[in-house]
């Protein structure tokens, strides 16, 4: 073994440039893999968090699995089931501080966000211990009177007496601080404390709680009192903390797939290019490998010393491209953090990479590399000894290329046939049989395309044109390697800019048409809920009686259950809202649904959720509400763009209050009368927005211009991680390339005998690239049109609805990025040619 | 004792109408520690006589044995075994690995073995001394010149003290005075060291520091060399 390994390094580090371009593909795949999968759990487990967790002596908490509020008749309930000892309510919630109530002395004292709890001030201390460090706690006589953790009295300079005003549903409301604690030993927002009353009326939550905290009764069995305490309260309710943000996880979940994706790909791109590289060590060491089997090397130890070769790149990638992989993620979480910070004020800390990642990343890296290696492996071990005293004759591909041909041919076809049934799954099979298809038909079509090209290239390449024809036609399997990797590459970024064209201008259409408001009153987070307090009912009649406002529609939110999971539920006005936004819908008639919601308990569903729980219209819907369990009639699919990315569904208002206490409104949507002064109407709306910090007024053509800005820049991203993708191709080039350089060396030689220039030599392996890439790219562009089109259906398929749009951009792309690669990649190999010694050529064999 | 013999050796290539006998009903042995040169002109069948001797392809008819041993009823692992323990090449293009430096390259043979590797460096080290390379130890092949990478090909090629030497044109990429000192070197391989040689060459003055020489014509041994148009009738004295 340890001539295998000897041998393997010591040819590594005598071609560093190939060693590091060929690991570079390994390191990129692995970076992606272990770098997204240290954050991506981090975020997750960050996300179910539960940011209100107790200190002290609380035993056990209740709560609703909506985590919406009930009655404070659970609490007598709690307090009268045998072996608990003390119970107390609380109304808690988070809430974003806008910046102007920070009270920013500095970027480093701002606070975003609190969480405030509303108790009761006599039975709360008697569950939990509060350590005073100044004033008071809170008594029952208190109204305005607010307690604060010493965390929070230090980033705001505050003190015993000072006046702290928090937004409201009302607008404002001002509290004097009493008492300063001990900050908690858990990390999230800071909590205050608030009389129950005042929580009531800052939440717009009159009469209800949404926590319960209790105590055991000493000497109990805890198990048991839990049990008992499950038994009398109905299902609705668990015992555990109130869980924020749960319908994000599916987004997170969504996000994960699609990044370890990504690094499939790529590691399956640097795969590529271990087997392409391998076949140029072949190239260059037929003889070296003869020599080693006409002198007792078994085929075992040549496919050893092969394998060996792959093994240690694959553990160098691996473990560069987890180094590079940590750094990329701890500069994803520097970027992000802040973003995070501020909307859903999480804090993530840094990337923490499990074991499990750790060996995925090794298992995956190392594991293709090696997989990679095997083929051409296998070929080496077969070099006949006789190899190191002459050539082998290649007329046995011949026969091999006619049959895979025929075979890729039928895969087309099965493609095609997918791709018309309309069958969702077939398509996306016949996507993956259209590519392996188009990687074995590729051989037999080198000649017919290098000739088609070869007559463009005549115009550049007069003479060396048609010898760069005839020297792709000779070696039709190398060239198709070669192609297909440049096809692979291209193939993927066609797809995603279709995909990511289409999702474009699909958003932008839901914006314009659920959206298309002339204003928007909004919370600074455009996450509907999630610590955003909405504003009580008198807002929206407010802005109706604004001069020129010709109509308002306002939408609210609640967190209900259905089909065991989390479904975010916006409450609208089905008579205002459909003439002020409206839904973009995919089932069902949108005036009879509109109508149903109005009458009886109905819910529209958006394609998410819909597509998740293969729900239909007509469907009935069970859905947990602190009211108890409630049937609602699914009357449509639709959606609207700020929710398009979570479960959602749409209920009545009025149902929203009754079922779910919900009566606040979060985002206020109005129209102005035509032909009114917008300017006026406009400073009349800032004006009476003052008084609620919490939201800011936008029209709708400066938000459209926002999120276009949004997702050009995620556009640029997607398009730049594309290109890396696509580089593999450009390595797969060069190496091909430099394999043909050898092979000809003689051939060479004999031109630049009989009077070729190096100039001309030159300009001969760059015709070859460009009738390379010309192929690659031609074949890319088909290929990713046509990937990208079945993954457009695939969005439609899992909720979306989305028309697909030409990705004018990205062919163009596509083309200059094929081109330029063609060039590039020559110009190693086409220097390497001219530069060869003449007689040194000649005398090779 | 005899360490080759032939028997009826012939090689086919091709069916039907073009097929070629490269070799044709060949018959012949060599001794222990005996030099011999094989000569002819291009295409008579010098290489492959070698080739089969050495194992490195399979006869269409007859056999070879190897200190009696008929190598053509062993498979592929036993073959290379053989290879690796009782010959030693010697290359035209001397077939070193351009990354293992001299005495890495002498001692391959061992190392694939499966050989201590203190013991493989003493060895290659021994014999590298032995043909003059004592000075060129840790050089890498593109350190060295032609004479010298053939000096290392030859250690290399005694380093498992095989019972047979098979050199296939050592000179060909040699200069006349490097020529000379390798073939005087394969002399001393024999002379002194005791080895069987059995040489490739189309060089008669190299060829006469070999104790016996067979010509070969047309896939056959004949009596006398065969010889260039418009020199016929001069024989072997008067070269």
């Amino acid at each position: 073994m340890n001539i295998q390994f000897t041998l393997a390094t010591r040819y590594l580090l005598g071609r560093k440039l190939r060693t590091f371009l060929t690991t570079l593909a390994v390191i990129f795949g692995v970076m992606i893999i272990f770098g997204l999968g240290g954050m991506l759990p981090i975020m997750k487990k960050v996300f179910r968090q539960n940011l209100m967790a107790s200190v002290g002596k609380v035993d056990l908490s209740v709560t609703h699995v909506t985590g919406g509020t009930f009655s404070p008749a659970v609490l007598e309930t709690v307090r009268g089931t045998a072996g608990i000892g003390e119970a107390t309510g609380l109304l808690r919630q988070n809430i974003l501080l806008p910046a102007s109530l920070g009270r920013l002395s500095g970027p480093l004292s701002s606070v975003n966000a609190l969480t405030v709890s509303g108790v009761d001030p006599v039975t709360i201390q008697r569950v939990r211990s509060y350590s005073l460090l100044a004033g008071r706690f809170l008594q029952e006589v208190d109204q305005d009177a607010m307690v604060i953790p010493e965390s929070l009295a230090k980033r705001l300079s505050l003190a015993v007496g000072d006046t702290f005003t928090l937004p409201s549903s009302t607008g404002k409301a001002e509290f004097e601080i009493v008492g300063i604690v001990a900050a908690r030993a858990v990390p999230g927002a800071a909590e205050v404390y608030v009389p129950l009353a005042a929580a009531e009326k800052l939440l717009n939550h009159p009469g209800q709680i949404n926590t319960i905290e209790a105590l055991f009764a000493p000497g109990v069995d805890r198990a048991k009192v839990e049990a008992q305490l499950r038994e009398r309260l109905d299902n609705g309710y668990k015992l555990g903390p109130v869980e924020f943000g749960s319908e994000l996880l599916a987004s997170l979940r969504i996000a994960e797939l699609a990044y370890n994706l990504v690094g499939l790909m790529a590691l399956a791109m640097g795969g590529f290019i271990i087997f392409n590289t391998f076949r140029t060590v072949l190239a260059e060491r037929r003889r070296d490998l003869g020599m080693l089997r006409a002198v007792g090397a078994s085929r075992r130890m040549v496919l050893g010393i092969i394998l060996a070769e792959s093994l240690v790149q694959g553990i160098l990638g691996t473990a560069i491209g987890m180094v590079a992989g940590y750094a990329f993620s701890v500069g994803l979480l520097t970027v992000i953090g802040p973003v995070l910070r501020e909307f859903v004020h999480v804090e993530l800390g840094w990337p923490a990479p499990t074991i499990a990642n750790v060996v995925e990343s090794i298992v995956l890296g190392v594991g293709i590399t090696v997989a990679s290696g095997l083929f051409p492996a296998i070929s080496a071990s077969r070099v006949m000894p006789l190899e190191a005293l002459r050539p082998v004759m290649g007329s046995v591909y011949e026969r091999t290329a006619a049959w895979r041909a025929a075979f890729g041919a039928v895969l087309i076809v099965l493609a095609v046939l997918g791709l018309l049934s309309g069958v969702f799954s077939l398509a996306a099979l016949s996507t993956v049989l259209f590519l392996v298809g188009m990687v074995m038909v590729a051989p037999a079509l080198v000649k017919p395309i290098a000739n088609t090209f070869g007559r463009l290239l005549g115009l550049i390449f007069a003479r060396e044109g048609q010898i760069a024809q005839g020297n792709l036609g000779r070696q039709p399997g190398r060239a198709a390697v070669t192609a297909s990797a440049m096809m692979i590459g291209l193939a993927i970024v066609i797809a995603v800019a279709g995909v990511m064209s289409s999702i474009r201008e699909g958003f932008l259409g839901y914006l314009d048409r659920s959206l298309g408001a002339d204003f928007l009153v909004m919370p600074f987070s455009l996450l509907l809920g999630g610590g955003n307090l909405g504003a009580a009912p008198e807002l929206a009649q407010r802005l109706r009686e604004v001069p020129g406002i010709a109509a308002v529609t306002t939408l609210r939110l609640a967190i209900a259950e259905a089909k065991g999971t989390s479904i975010q539920l916006i409450g609208i006005d089905p008579e205002t809202y459909p003439a002020v936004a409206g839904l973009e819908f995919k089932q069902g008639d949108p005036e009879q649904a509109y109508t149903a919601l109005g009458r009886e308990r109905a819910i529209i569903v958006n394609g998410i959720f819909a597509a998740q729980h293969a729900v239909r219209v007509g469907d009935v819907l069970t859905l947990r509400t602190p009211e108890g369990d409630r049937d609602y009639r699914v009357v449509g699919i639709g959606l609207d763009y700020l929710n398009s990315k979570l479960s959602t569904g749409y209920i009545s208002q009025a149902n929203l209050a009754g079922d779910f206490h919900q009566t606040s409104d979060v985002l206020l949507l109005a129209n102005m009368v035509v032909g009114t002064d917008v300017a006026a109407g406009r400073n009349s709306l800032e004006e009476l927005i003052k008084g609620y910090p919490t939201f800011t007024l936008l029209d709708s053509a400066a938000f459209r211009k926002s999120q276009e800005q949004i997702f050009n820049s995620s556009l640029a991203m997607m398009y730049a991680l594309m290109i890396m993708l696509a580089l593999p191709g450009l390595i797969a080039m060069i190496n091909t390339l430099a394999i043909s350089v050898i092979e000809r060396t003689r051939e060479i030689g004999v031109l630049r005998a009989v009077g070729s220039t190096q100039k001309q030599v030159r300009r001969m392996i760059l015709a070859e690239s460009l009738l390379l890439a010309m192929a690659g790219t031609g074949f890319g562009i088909l290929a990713g049109l046509w990937l990208g089109y079945v993954m457009a259906g695939a969005m439609n398929v899992s909720g979306f609805v989305l028309r697909y749009y030409f990705p004018y951009t990205g062919v163009l792309l596509a083309i200059a990025v094929g081109l330029v690669f063609g060039v590039l990649a020559a110009s190693l190999p086409a220097r390497q040619a001219a530069r060869l010694d003449i007689v040194t050529a000649l005398r090779y064999e | 004792m005899t360490i080759i013999q032939v028997e009826n050796l012939t090689k086919i290539y091709g069916k039907g109408e073009t097929a070629i006998a490269a070799l044709d009903h060949v018959n012949l042995s060599v001794q222990a520690s005996e030099f011999v040169a094989v000569m002819g002109p291009s295409g008579c069948g010098k290489s492959t006589l070698l080739h089969l001797i050495g194992g490195l392809d399979r006869p269409t008819e007859g056999r070879v044995l190897l200190e009696g041993k008929d190598i053509s009823l062993l498979d592929d692992t036993e073959l290379t075994e053989m290879r690796r323990r009782k010959i030693g090449f010697v290359f035209q293009f001397f077939n070193l690995i351009p990354v293992l430096n001299t005495v890495e390259n002498a001692s391959l043979p061992l190392l694939l073995d499966g050989a201590r590797p203190e013991l493989t460096r003493a060895r290659a080290t021994d014999w590298l001394r032995k043909v003059g390379l004592g000075d060129r130890l840790s050089h890498l092949p593109d350190q060295l010149s032609a004479g010298q990478q053939q000096r290392v090909a030859i250690a290399r090629a005694l380093v498992t003290e095989p019972a047979l030497i098979l050199a296939d044109e050592p000179t060909g990429n040699l200069d006349s005075q490097a020529s000379a000192g390798i073939v005087g070197l394969l002399r001393q391989v024999s002379n002194e060291w005791g080895h069987t040689v059995l040489m490739v060459t189309h060089d008669s003055r190299l060829a006469a520091y070999a104790d016996r020489i067979i010509f070969l014509k047309d896939g056959q041994i004949v009596d006398k060399p065969p010889l260039p148009q418009g020199r016929r009738g001069q024989d072997m004295e008067a070269l």
